[in-house]
Formats: structure tokens, sequence, C-alpha cells
């Protein structure tokens, strides 16, 4: 398609300001870039960057696309770890960070948030409320709400604990693919029974509309009390989980855990002495001091089933703090010390056991590079298995990163499909599209795309992410 | 600017921002980001890419915005985030170093080497 990048910079200015316009080479990479470790090849790099700052503004942008049949790739922050981030074509990328704004109505029970605010700036304000937000992106620095809501990813929560963001949504306004405005949902704290549009938004991952405003109930800030188990494996501490859905014993809202070699390297980056094997670290949740204590001290009970070197409850907020952020910076760390080629397992709960055991087994017989060492950690209460190829050296050709990326993708996808899962965290497409259509067949994929043509009739909206990306 | 101390360069920038993540922890921190209303080739990251592209030769020194590493205030709050929370890069020296290979040939008052 022959696209003058000046021409649609200028049409662009009349809708926005021209100092919200960008078409200059630089720009456009720097948004291209995504976390993905390759580099940002000539066709993704976009023919504008522009910032619009409300609905209506974005209204007349998708209408101008439409009408040029050029293509919109929302921005949130790009921390996408399967490359929903990263335009697949030449496109107009839409950032959302000029949408800033945040509301708080304790009188109705819920906030109203701007796509664009990242979630520890959302966090913070709800704290003023004393309040919780729900989302618990391990990226929360810069991820924003919109995209989270947008990919309804339960992030580093347990899901049986507390729910999805989607849990949360009272309603949204949303900008159509073709530019109508539209609102959906309630002003109650009451979610809607029956068809309503807000669930087809949640989790639609810039498909079917650009997410203007989030209306999300207010969560009153829970107590906390804190675990910390060692044990000699890894698989005690699977063993502990499928036990503990198996008695239906309520999870904690956070239950992390580092392997054998992950523990090692997290432990020593925050300065504490290593430990044996494997650790795993719990956050428990309640709405009274008196109720987390308890909660607290009879999941320690409970850990006895599987014989830990040591469990306890740790009172010490600077010592939990320097546990808790071992986990962060284990991943952190792997990657300071080479490249990092990550997996989201979750199985169907009864079989973790033996879907950590083949993650290990094809970490270790990776075809695209030889000796990957295996690595891994993850929310093991969701549960969700990040299994990890680490090789030791960042000096490896782009060609090999992304052969690396796509083996480690399909062969971890099919122990999802083995063991009945889909994940919990990354969204379904982008990299991930081979796996949905693997896993739910040709006729399901075929009524998402029905539902995109349906709402997007010329594909203008995040145009590549449902057809997949290799 | 000798071609050898520029070639030094080269490789130690492109070695240096190879570690980026562009994980993006470090936008916010930094003023000139804030100043800018959030425009991403105006934070450290965007920095760190703009270099990293023109070394490659996808950018070229006389794309406009180019400048954006000149926004850079050298405050070192990005060095810090990236300390605690990212691979732990000198991101404000990074951008020195970046505006020194830029300027060293634009000062010669002759066609810069391809940078």
């Amino acid at each position: 398609m022959d696209v003058n990048r000046a021409k649609v910079g200028r049409r662009l200015a009349k809708i926005v300001g021209k100092e919200h316009v960008f078409t200059d080479r630089p720009t456009s990479v720097v948004y291209a870039k995504d976390t993905m470790p390759w580099d940002v090849e000539e066709k993704n790099i976009p023919y504008a960057v522009v910032r619009p700052s409300n609905s209506q503004e974005i209204s007349k942008i998708l209408k101008y696309a439409n009408e040029k049949l050029i293509p919109v790739h929302i921005h949130g922050s790009g921390t996408s770890l399967v490359g929903l981030a990263r335009p697949k074509t030449k496109c107009i990328v839409l950032d959302t960070a000029r949408m800033k704004e945040i509301r708080v109505y304790p009188e109705r029970g819920y906030f109203e948030a701007e796509p664009g605010l990242h979630i520890v700036q959302v966090k913070k304000e709800l704290a003023k409320h004393n309040a919780m937000l729900p989302l618990f992106p391990g990226s929360e620095l810069a991820a924003t709400i919109g995209g989270t809501v947008a990919v309804n990813t339960s992030a580093h929560g347990v899901d049986a604990a507390l729910g999805k963001p989607g849990d949360f949504i009272l309603g949204f306004e949303v900008v159509l693919p073709t530019g109508e405005v539209i609102q959906t949902g309630t002003e109650s704290t009451r979610r809607p029974a029956g068809i309503e549009l807000t669930k087809f938004f949640v989790g639609s991952e810039g498909l079917l509309g650009v997410l203007t405003l989030l209306r999300m109930r207010l969560i009153p800030l829970p107590y906390f009390e804190h675990i910390v188990a060692y044990y000699n494996k890894t698989e005690d501490i699977l063993d502990t989980v499928m036990e503990m859905y198996k008695q239906g014993i309520f999870p904690p809202l956070f239950y992390e855990y580092l392997d054998e070699r992950a523990s090692k390297i997290g432990f020593e980056a925050v300065g504490l002495k290593e430990p044996v094997g494997a650790v795993a670290m719990m956050r428990i949740h309640s709405w009274s001091k008196a109720g987390a204590k308890e909660r607290a001290q009879n999941f320690l009970k409970f850990l006895s089933v599987a014989n830990p070197i040591e469990a306890r409850i740790v009172t010490d907020p600077e010592e939990w703090n320097q546990i808790w952020s071992s986990r962060a910076e284990a991943g952190n760390y792997m990657y300071r010390l080479g490249m990092t080629f990550g997996s989201e397992i979750s199985p169907r709960v009864d079989k973790l056991k033996d879907a950590y055991q083949e993650a290990q087994s094809i970490v270790l017989n990776l075809e695209s590079y030889k000796n990957t060492e295996f690595i891994s950690f993850g929310h093991i209460g969701a549960p969700t298995i990040h299994a990890y190829a680490f090789i030791p050296t960042k000096d490896i050709s782009n060609e090999v990163k992304r052969a690396l990326t796509l083996e480690m993708r399909e062969k971890t996808e099919d122990l999802n499909i083995k063991y009945g899962g889909c994940g919990g965290e990354w969204g379904l497409t982008a990299q991930r599209v081979p796996f949905l259509k693997k896993k739910y067949r040709k006729e399901v994929y075929e009524v998402l795309v029905k539902m995109k043509k349906t709402l997007d009739p010329n594909d203008i909206l995040n145009r590549g992410n449902l057809q997949g990306w290799v | 600017m000798g071609v050898d101390q520029g070639q030094a360069i080269r490789e130690t920038l492109l070695k240096e921002i190879g570690k980026c993540r562009a994980c993006r922890f470090c936008v916010d921190v930094c003023p000139a980001y804030q100043a800018a209303e959030w425009v991403e080739n105006m934070s450290p990251y965007g920095r760190l890419q703009i270099l990293k592209y023109l070394i490659n030769g996808t950018l070229n020194k006389d794309d406009p915005l180019v400048y954006s590493l000149y926004t850079c205030l050298q405050c070192g709050r990005c060095n810090r985030v990236c300390q605690a929370k990212g691979q732990d890069l000198e991101v404000s020296n990074l951008v020195r170093l970046g505006k020194y290979l830029l300027s060293q040939g634009l000062v010669k008052g002759k066609k810069s080497e391809k940078v």
C-alpha cells in the first residue's frame, strides 16, 4: 500500500493537534519495539504515532483509518511477553499515554480510569481510599490498566483466590473499530446478568475496540500474612499445590515458587543466604486481621503435607520484602547472566507434576540451540509454571533468538493442550495463534475471525495479531 | 574522532544496549519524559533504542527527532531503576556516550561517518 507519511501526519494533526503526531522514523521505531528479543524490522515500522486525549479523537482517527484502509495498532506500554505489542504491519500506532485521568467514587463503590495509566499509578491513587487494585502484573511500573484489562491477565495472582480483572469490571466506554463510541455495563455495583457487551471487550486484546474508560469496583484493602517454605526439591511444592486443590483448601492470593536453580539466583540477588533447594512463598489475605492470621496458621499446618525443610510465617516486613523480591530478581538476574526463552504452562491441576517434568525434558532437548539450561519459577498456586530455556550468553543472532522463542512456544504449548490448560497470563493471539487454532480447532478460531470481521470489517485494529505472528 | 575510537564506542554501545529488555520500567522516573507528556522517545528506554538503531543503520543521523538523545538531563534516575528492577545499565552514561559519538561527527564540519 502506498501511504504518504506526511499526508497521514497532517490529517492526524487536524484531529489531535500537531504536537501529538509523530511521523519521524526514530519515534516510530521506539514505539514498534517490544520485549521480544529480536530487532524491529522494516515491516514493523509504523507510518505515524498518534497520541489522542479522548474517545472523540480516537473515533475520528479510526474513521479516517477506515476511509484510507490504514491499520491502527493500539499501544499501552508495550510490555506484552507474546508479541501483542509489536505492530505486524505498517500502521498508525495509537498511543494511549495521554489518557491518564482517574476518578474514585467511594459513594458509588467504583472508580473510573482512562487506559493509559500505569498500574502502579492506579494503585497509588486507590491506596488513598484504602482500596486494592486486583491487577498484579510483574511489569506494574510500566504496564497500563488498559492493556492489562484488554488481556484480562491475572498475572501473578491466583485466580481461585480472587478472580480475574474482568470479574471486577462494571463497564466500559469503548470506541469500536469503525469509530462509534459506545457505553457498556452499569454504574451500579451490581453487574449485569445475561448477554451484555462488557464481557466481549474484557480480554479482547484490542481486536474489537479501543477501551477509553474502565469502570471497576472498589475492593477494600485486605490484611495480609506471609509464609515462606523451603524444600529439598520443586516436586514437593507441586505435590503441595495438587493436594491443596484436592483437599479444597482456599488458596493464597499469591503462591509463588523458585526452583532449585532460580532460588539460588534470586536469593543471591537480594543478599540472602543460598537456600538448599526450592522455595515457595505465599501471601494470604483476609478482610480482618484475625482472619488473615488464622488463615496463615492453618495454611502453615497444611504445608507439612509435603515435608518442607522449613516453613514459617514471616512477620518482619523488611525480611518479607527481601524474600518476596527474590522472586522478581530471579527473572531479572537470569536475563543479566544471558538470554532466557520463556513459556506459560497452566495444566489441569492434577497433572501439574507430569507437566513440570515434561517441560524440563523439552527445555533440555531443544533443537534450535544445544545445551540450554532449565530454570523455572512462577505462580504455582494458580497454577502457572514458567519454564525457561536459559543460555549463558547474549551473543546470538536475531534468527536464533526467533527460532528458540518459537520452538519453546510450540513445544510448551503442546503441554497446555495435552494437560488441558491454556495459560491465563499472556493473552492468546500474536505468537499464540497457532496454539489457539490447535487447542480449540478451526471452528472456534473461525468464530473469532467472524466476531472480528463483524466489528472490524476492514481489519483495522491490531492487524496481524489474530492472524498470528511467526 | 578517529574511526577506531568511533568503532570502539559503537561496539560498547551495542553490547550494552543489547542487554536492555525493553521492559520500560525506567520511563516514568524520567523528568524529560514527564515534561514531554509521556512520549517514549524522550524516555531513557527510547533514547537507547534510537542509539541502537542509529548504529545498526535502521535510522540515520539526519532523521528528525534524533535530538531526543539531547533531552536527557543526566539526572541518573533511570540508572537506579535499571539497577534495582532491570538489567543494571548505566543508561544515562550510554546516552552521554551516544551524544558524544554524534556530536564529534558534527563539530568536525564534514560529513559524519555513518553512525
